[in-house]
């Protein structure tokens, strides 16, 4: 078994004191499962401290990560170099931060811009109902929570975002769509007029084109596109 | 350059937060619900608050359901105690554990999606430790969401905050806290996108900044968490408490560092050295590999040391094997299918068909800035600094003592960031004045000039790998008088070679690299704490072990209060631990004396 690989990374770069955009090649010796977090942080210790990239968590969980390899948004923290080059068959690979928002230096992007989409939808309980049950806490039966639950384990990766085909400048987004749906289909949510509107207004859903880029490109595995679906058939209202 | 490097503007507020993690978003919440209009910013390091460390915690959090028959306040409090080998605060313990319910409704009321049973409500599994009648069998406490219960609890106190109209300040870092007359007025900030200092004035500052788990090389702690907020308390002369006690996991994956979950040793996993030896048969000859977790972290660093672990050249990082082969593939599939999912997605193993490398990992700080049960920061002196407070992580009203249990930690997120609220929400009230433009923030421009003007050959990057090495090597699971004198040394030298590390790129903005720098120094300043309390503690006690005083002493029954003015001068005072359920005298009195730590 091969054990190390030389790995070229063309990552775009851009430096904001003197607004210069440019791609810059670094050479890497890398161990099979190092990921891309990895090294990066390799090319800072090693080559170019400058270089500036982001991860919180580093196991798939927070979102922090994601850029574009070879035009295909994932999160860095989880691809391992052995992986890369036998998905995308070859041992070179470009860079770019996702294009949801401005870019501030290099793989960073301004998260509050894009986040702003999310905050737009609300994603908390509006108005919230009477708990149902005598001990303070409503009753949610599992079967109803499983018709929304798996919309709940979105990061706001932005991955999807990033492949969606509809234009970025109307649409929310899938990720801003999935908190929607979520507290639509949430029986403690009293508020569910706003929420349809909003789902339902002219940057809501009817946006999507049905690509189902989402679905394809989202790290956790969510069926975006179905939970689209479901809005456009208008099957996600309860209570 | 230098220009720059001074006081962009500053900003009033009422409450500063410095954190947007689990315990400063539950604060936050709880001060906006009550005080509706109330300014409160809350700055992070991160991206987006959702990015904040607390959103990775898996298993759940312990919660007594005062409906339970079964289960009852006062068990979870004796649990506690125990397993924090008898370092916890009583008062806190108390209070933490008898307002649990109340906090889990808050969050299911405002739209948490717990895991649900049969006919609708919570569901609740059993964690270790975690017992009925004083020990007598494991009990059903922990409510959850899945295996993202930090996600549940960050998504939910976020959307709270930001309904109530919190003001957030995203990669925002907090570079030193302004103190005057022993009050606190806010602090200095960072702002990494302009690449501008500002001062953020405040009536109450809360520290909420999390964990320190990079001071050691292995680790299951996010990025970021590189100590800050306990850099910046000893930086302004407060003192640091039990820093020593520190927890690792035992089954960390290598390299990187996430948590493999205790059930791969439930369902029959056998821990394996290099010679594929079942070692855990010679350390805990009955329970092997299901003897409790500060043991099996000790055995797997005993057959490292004695050179019979495996070090794998992608990563040069020591470590044994867990062996999950001969496990059934129901097993594999039905029991543990999300940890085997961590195996393949980062190592690109087969728990069916490979070994699988595991080894201790640092995992969760006990210590931290020591509060009193209210989250006001205390000096030295136990005196109050007013406006100061701190909870979560980063903080010690000390609910854990020497050793956490699982599910324990982020209960007191959610616990005492509302009880810290109710006493920050006082102030605010009582407050007329807002502090002025007398606190200055003396000591940052100077600080970062020199990060700026630094010449000379070293790397930033090289110190602190050296720096973890050390600490992981040295001062982890196990220590003694010679490799803890020996990492002291070590880390007074980084320090001073540190001074001799330029930076590439000087521009402000977006300065990873200058980040770096000034994250190095609050590693090696708590490195130092850390290295220097568990010098000082010449016996064993929850996860801080002694190879050369292997017992717990009755003549260490305190807290270690650590002050450091000058880098590598530790002095080391103590606070006396609390046993007011003991001394209450009520029933069960006595299961809150010393016990044995037995299980
Ligand atoms: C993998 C894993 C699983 C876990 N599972 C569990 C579990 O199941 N149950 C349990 O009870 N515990 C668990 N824990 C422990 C628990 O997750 C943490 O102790 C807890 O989340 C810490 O929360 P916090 O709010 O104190 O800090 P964090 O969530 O770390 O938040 C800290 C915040 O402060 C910010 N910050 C830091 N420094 C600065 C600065 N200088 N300026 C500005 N902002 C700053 C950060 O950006 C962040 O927003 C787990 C831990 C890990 C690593
Ligand atoms: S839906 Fe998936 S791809 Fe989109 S933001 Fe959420 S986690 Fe990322
Ligand atoms: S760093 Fe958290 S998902 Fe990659």
């Amino acid at each position: 078994m091969k054990t190390t690989y030389d790995i070229e990374l063309r990552i775009r770069r851009y430096d904001p004191d003197q607004d210069r955009t440019w791609v810059q090649s670094y050479r890497v010796e890398a161990g099979r499962i190092m990921r891309f977090v990895d090294l990066f942080r390799k090319i800072n210790d090693e080559q170019d401290a400058t270089l500036t990239w982001g991860s919180s968590c580093e196991h798939g969980q927070c979102g922090s990560c994601s850029v574009r390899v070879n035009g295909k948004p994932l999160l860095a923290c989880e691809l391992l170099v052995e992986n890369a080059v036998a998905s995308f068959k070859t041992t070179t690979f470009f860079i770019e931060p996702l294009p949801v928002a401005k870019v501030i230096r290099d793989l960073v992007i301004d998260t509050d811009q894009a986040y702003a989409r999310v905050d737009q939808v609300k994603p908390y309980i509006i108005t919230p109902k009477q708990p149902t049950a005598q001990n303070g806490a409503h009753q949610i039966s599992p079967d109803e929570l499983e018709r929304y639950v798996d919309a709940t384990r979105c990061i706001n990766c932005f991955s999807c975002a990033a492949a969606c085909i509809s234009d970025h400048s109307t649409f929310l987004g899938p990720n801003a769509m999935l908190a929607a749906i979520v507290r639509v289909m949430d029986p403690r949510e009293g508020e569910k007029r706003q929420r349809l509107d909003t789902i339902y207004n002219e940057n809501g859903v009817y946006r999507c084109h049905s690509s189902q880029a989402c679905t394809f490109v989202c790290p956790k595995g969510i069926d975006v596109a179905h939970f689209m679906a479901m809005a456009k058939q208008g099957a996600i209202t309860v209570g | 350059m230098n220009g720059d490097l001074k006081i962009h503007a500053t900003v009033h507020c009422d409450v500063l937060i410095i954190g947007a993690g689990g315990a400063a978003l539950r604060c936050g919440a709880e001060i906006l619900e009550k005080v509706p209009g109330a300014s409160v910013y809350a700055l992070t390091k991160v991206s987006h608050p959702q990015k904040s460390h607390t959103s990775t915690a898996q298993g759940g959090l312990a919660a007594v359901d005062p409906k339970d028959p079964l289960d009852a306040p006062i068990y979870h409090m004796f649990d506690t105690w125990k397993g924090s080998d008898c370092t916890a605060d009583q008062n806190v313990v108390k209070l933490i554990c008898e307002s649990a319910w109340e906090q889990i409704l808050w969050l299911e009321n405002r739209g948490m999606h717990f895991s649900r049973d049969r006919e609708g409500r919570l569901s609740k599994r059993t964690f270790g430790g975690h017992t009925r009648n004083f020990g007598e069998s494991s009990v059903y406490r922990a409510v959850f969401e899945a295996d993202r219960t930090g996600k549940g609890i960050m998504d939910t106190s976020w959307g709270e905050t930001l309904k109530r109209g919190i003001t957030f300040f995203n990669q925002c870092i907090a570079v030193e806290l302004l103190l005057k007359d022993r009050r606190c007025g806010g602090c200095i900030a960072f702002q990494q996108k302009e690449g501008q200092f500002i001062r953020i004035l405040a009536k109450a500052t809360i520290i909420a900044s999390g964990g320190s788990g990079q001071v050691f090389r292995v680790t299951t702690n996010c990025r970021q968490n590189t100590g800050d907020g306990l850099a910046l308390v000893l930086q302004a002369g407060l003192p640091i408490m039990d820093p020593e006690a520190v927890q690792f996991h035992p089954t960390g994956i290598v390299g990187p560092g996430i948590l493999a979950s205790e059930t791969l040793r439930s369902v029959g996993g056998i821990l394996r050295n290099r010679d594929l030896e079942p070692f855990m048969v010679n350390y805990a000859p009955k329970m092997k590999e299901l003897a409790p977790r500060d043991l099996v972290a000790r055995a797997i660093e005993s057959e490292i040391r004695e050179g019979r672990g495996i070090v794998n050249p992608d990563h040069n990082i020591p470590h044994v094997w867990i062996d999950l082969r001969h496990l059934s593939d129901e097993v594999h599939e039905k029991q543990i299918p999300e940890v085997s999912s961590f195996f393949k997605r980062y190592v690109n193993l087969d728990t069916k068909k490979d070994l699988c490398p595991v080894r201790p990992s640092n995992h969760y700080h006990m210590g931290g800035i020591p509060t009193n049960q209210y989250g006001e920061v205390e000096d030295a002196n136990q005196q109050v600094i007013g406006g100061l407070y701190a909870v979560g992580e980063c903080a010690a009203a000390s609910f854990h003592g020497f050793n956490r249990l699982g599910t324990n930690s982020i209960l007191e997120l959610i616990t005492m960031g509302k009880l810290v609220a109710e006493r920050v929400i006082d102030r605010v009230k009582g407050e007329p004045t807002r502090p002025d433009d007398s606190f200055r923030g003396d000591y940052f421009a100077a600080r970062f000039a020199a990060y700026v003007q630094a010449v000379g050959s070293e790397s930033v990057g090289a110190l602190r790998n050296t720096m973890r090495t050390t600490m992981t090597e040295k001062v982890s699971v196990f220590r003694t008088e010679k490799s803890m004198t020996e990492a002291i040394e070590q880390l007074l030298e980084l320090h001073e070679r540190a001074t001799r590390a330029p930076l590439t790129g000087r521009g402000l903005a977006g300065n990873q690299e200058l980040l770096n720098r000034w994250e190095l120094d609050n590693l090696l300043q708590v490195a130092m704490t850390i290295s220097q309390a568990a010098l000082h503690r010449k016996e064993s006690r929850g996860a801080h072990f002694r190879d050369d005083y292997p017992v717990r002493q009755d003549a260490f029954n305190y807290h270690t209060l650590t002050s450091m003015n000058t880098f590598g001068a530790v002095e080391i005072g103590r606070r006396e631990i609390d046993m007011s359920l003991f001394k209450a005298g009520g029933p069960h009195h006595e299961k809150f004396g010393y016990i044995e730590r037995k299980y």
